[in-house]
């Protein structure tokens, strides 16, 4: 970068306004736009089995997914979730750059949105400029107003729609009717509605530039093999304007026309000309805008494409690399991992807690006793019997036992039981273990390890 | 430049960058901490270690953890922001002259 630093170093960041497009890719984008806010927007209305299909339910720790119910014990799937979408990023990343950025981004995604809706109440990118340099006026008050109005009430959706993940949404959307929402409700209502709003609205590609972390890490996946948007100089330099009819390779051009389309339809502002840039999202706006030159000019399209480094230099490229089959390999293993442990999942956890205030009791009778309890979760929905037994040493028992053993279907048991082994048989340190049995299915069965103390021999 | 009159070009300042840089970051690690403390922990369990009488309920257990983690992590990457700044470097007279 050759600009003057200094003074410039403490001004505010000229405000970017991007020029309207349509081509290709545009219409990918508003695809991508319109499915993924449409399935954040529409998700949680959706009904399964007499309640909300999917509702991270905080209050009662319990997380439904469609069929699926989890709960805060089945952690290690949520972290193994994370992974698959760690290394998703990492896999799509080393092959088409940037495509999450340009294309699925919820900023890029809430940005285009509030747009769009900046193109319907002000106009144009010239309309646009116009109107923020003019006086205040009727118009000017008008336009901004009805502006403001669409972006706070689309945000204040977007806030109700976050809490409704959270919160069974019909039934806080009859508590907002009737004025009568929580303090937290309101809370993380109104703080994502202003964070969509602030973020959309006015930070925009200031996010991406200075604040997102994946912007500054993703140039790590990157390789001379991995697609990037890129202006193709050989072809396009010596840039220069012509008239369409003029035989721009006896005049010594490229093809190039010069025309800054490319620059005005950009969302971070940049000149793609200049070569790869970290503030590129590779949304893919300047091909459009360019290729629509390239077919007025009747020349070919691509000037600006999406290409890779090894292509614009003619060499070969390929799309199976080591890092590529790496970050493959790692999701295929993560995946399966994930399927087949969801797949064989018993919907019972037990947890053994040892009682930690006394190593062990002496009873009469030269007796033994250790004290525990036990968490038993029934994660089935119907009420479920079980059958406890205890084991590891030879002629140990169980007091406490409740028979029945009964647990409410989404239920948790918290059970004082007591082992009681007599003293002869007393080892020191012992291990045992409890095992909880359904008695419809025995296939639904938890061993769990714990210890015994008692004196040694 | 060309196009000047298009681009956004003024860079935030570093001290703009860095408030910036932090407050967001320590809230996306603050939000995957939240969700890894809480998934071993009931704030209503830990609330009644610290007070058997404080009944504030899980929501608001939820958030005063949340925004703990923030304000821990922004403590944090905030004096490390802070203690790593630097000054681009001034010759000195003697150099000077």
């Amino acid at each position: 970068m050759t600009k003057p630093q200094g003074a410039a170093l403490y001004e505010s960041a000229k405000k970017i306004y991007p020029r309207e497009i349509s081509g290709r890719f545009e219409n990918l984008s508003r695809i991508a736009t319109v499915v993924l806010l449409g399935l954040f927007y529409a998700v949680p209305w959706l009904s399964w089995d007499e309640r909300q299909a999917v509702l991270f339910d905080l209050p009662a720790r319990k997380f439904h997914i469609f069929g699926l119910t989890l709960w805060p014990q089945d952690f290690p799937y949520l972290a193994l979730l994370l992974m698959i979408l760690a290394y998703s990023l990492f896999f799509f990343t080393a092959i088409g750059g940037r495509l999450w950025c340009g294309f699925a981004c919820p900023q890029t995604v809430w940005t285009e949105i509030f747009i769009w809706m900046e193109q319907l109440t002000e106009g144009t990118r010239s309309q646009r400029m116009k109107l923020d340099k003019a006086p205040w006026s009727f118009n000017k008050f008008r336009r901004k107003f009805s502006k403001q109005f669409l972006w706070i009430t689309f945000s204040l959706w977007t806030g109700f729609t976050f809490v409704g993940y959270f919160q069974p949404i019909r039934d806080l959307g009859m508590d907002i009717v009737a004025l009568n929402v929580g303090g937290w409700t309101l809370f993380w209502g109104l703080f994502y509605g202003f964070a969509t709003y602030g973020n959309a609205g006015y930070m925009r590609e200031q996010v991406c530039k200075y604040m997102c972390p994946y912007a500054r890490f993703q140039s790590a996946m990157f390789d001379k093999d991995t697609l990037i948007i890129s202006y193709d100089e050989e072809r396009g330099e010596p840039r220069g304007s012509r008239k369409r009819s003029d035989d721009f390779k006896a005049k010594g051009l490229g093809e190039c026309i010069d025309c800054q389309l490319c620059v005005q339809v950009c969302p971070t502002g940049i000149d793609i000309r200049e070569g790869l840039q970290y503030e590129c999202i590779a949304c893919a706006a300047c091909i459009d805008a360019c290729d629509s030159i390239m077919d007025r000019m009747n020349y070919p399209r691509g000037l600006i494409r999406y290409t890779t480094e090894n292509a614009l230099h003619h060499k070969k490229s390929s799309i199976f690399r080591p890092r590529v089959l790496i970050y493959a390999a790692l999701l295929v293993i993560l995946i399966s991992i994930l399927a087949v442990s969801l797949a064989t999942r018993t919907p019972l956890i037990v947890d053994v807690i040892r009682d930690r205030n006394t190593l062990f009791r002496e009873l009469p009778g030269d007796i033994i006793e250790n004290s525990y309890t036990l968490k038993i979760i029934n994660q089935s929905h119907e009420p479920r019997e079980f059958i406890l037994v205890i084991g590891g040493i030879e002629g140990i028992t169980l007091d406490g036992v409740p028979e029945p053993l009964i647990v409410a279907g989404g239920n948790v048991l918290s059970l004082p039981v007591r082992a009681r082994l007599p003293r002869s048989s007393s080892r020191g340190i012992m291990h045992i273990d409890f095992s909880v049995t359904a008695t419809d299915d025995p296939a639904v069965t938890v061993i769990e390890d714990s210890r015994f103390l008692g004196p040694s021999p | 430049m060309v196009g000047e009159e298009y681009r956004g070009t003024q860079r935030w300042s570093r001290n703009k960058q860095a408030v910036f840089i932090v407050g967001w970051i320590s809230f996306l690690v603050a939000a995957i901490a939240t969700m890894v403390f809480f998934a071993f922990f009931d704030p209503v369990d830990l609330i009644g270690t610290i007070d058997d009488e404080l009944d504030i309920g899980r929501d608001a257990g939820y958030a005063a953890g949340f925004f703990f983690f923030w304000a821990l992590c922004a403590l944090c990457s905030g004096v490390t922001a802070y203690l790593v700044r630097t000054a681009p470097k001034r010759k000195s007279k003697r150099q000077k002259q």
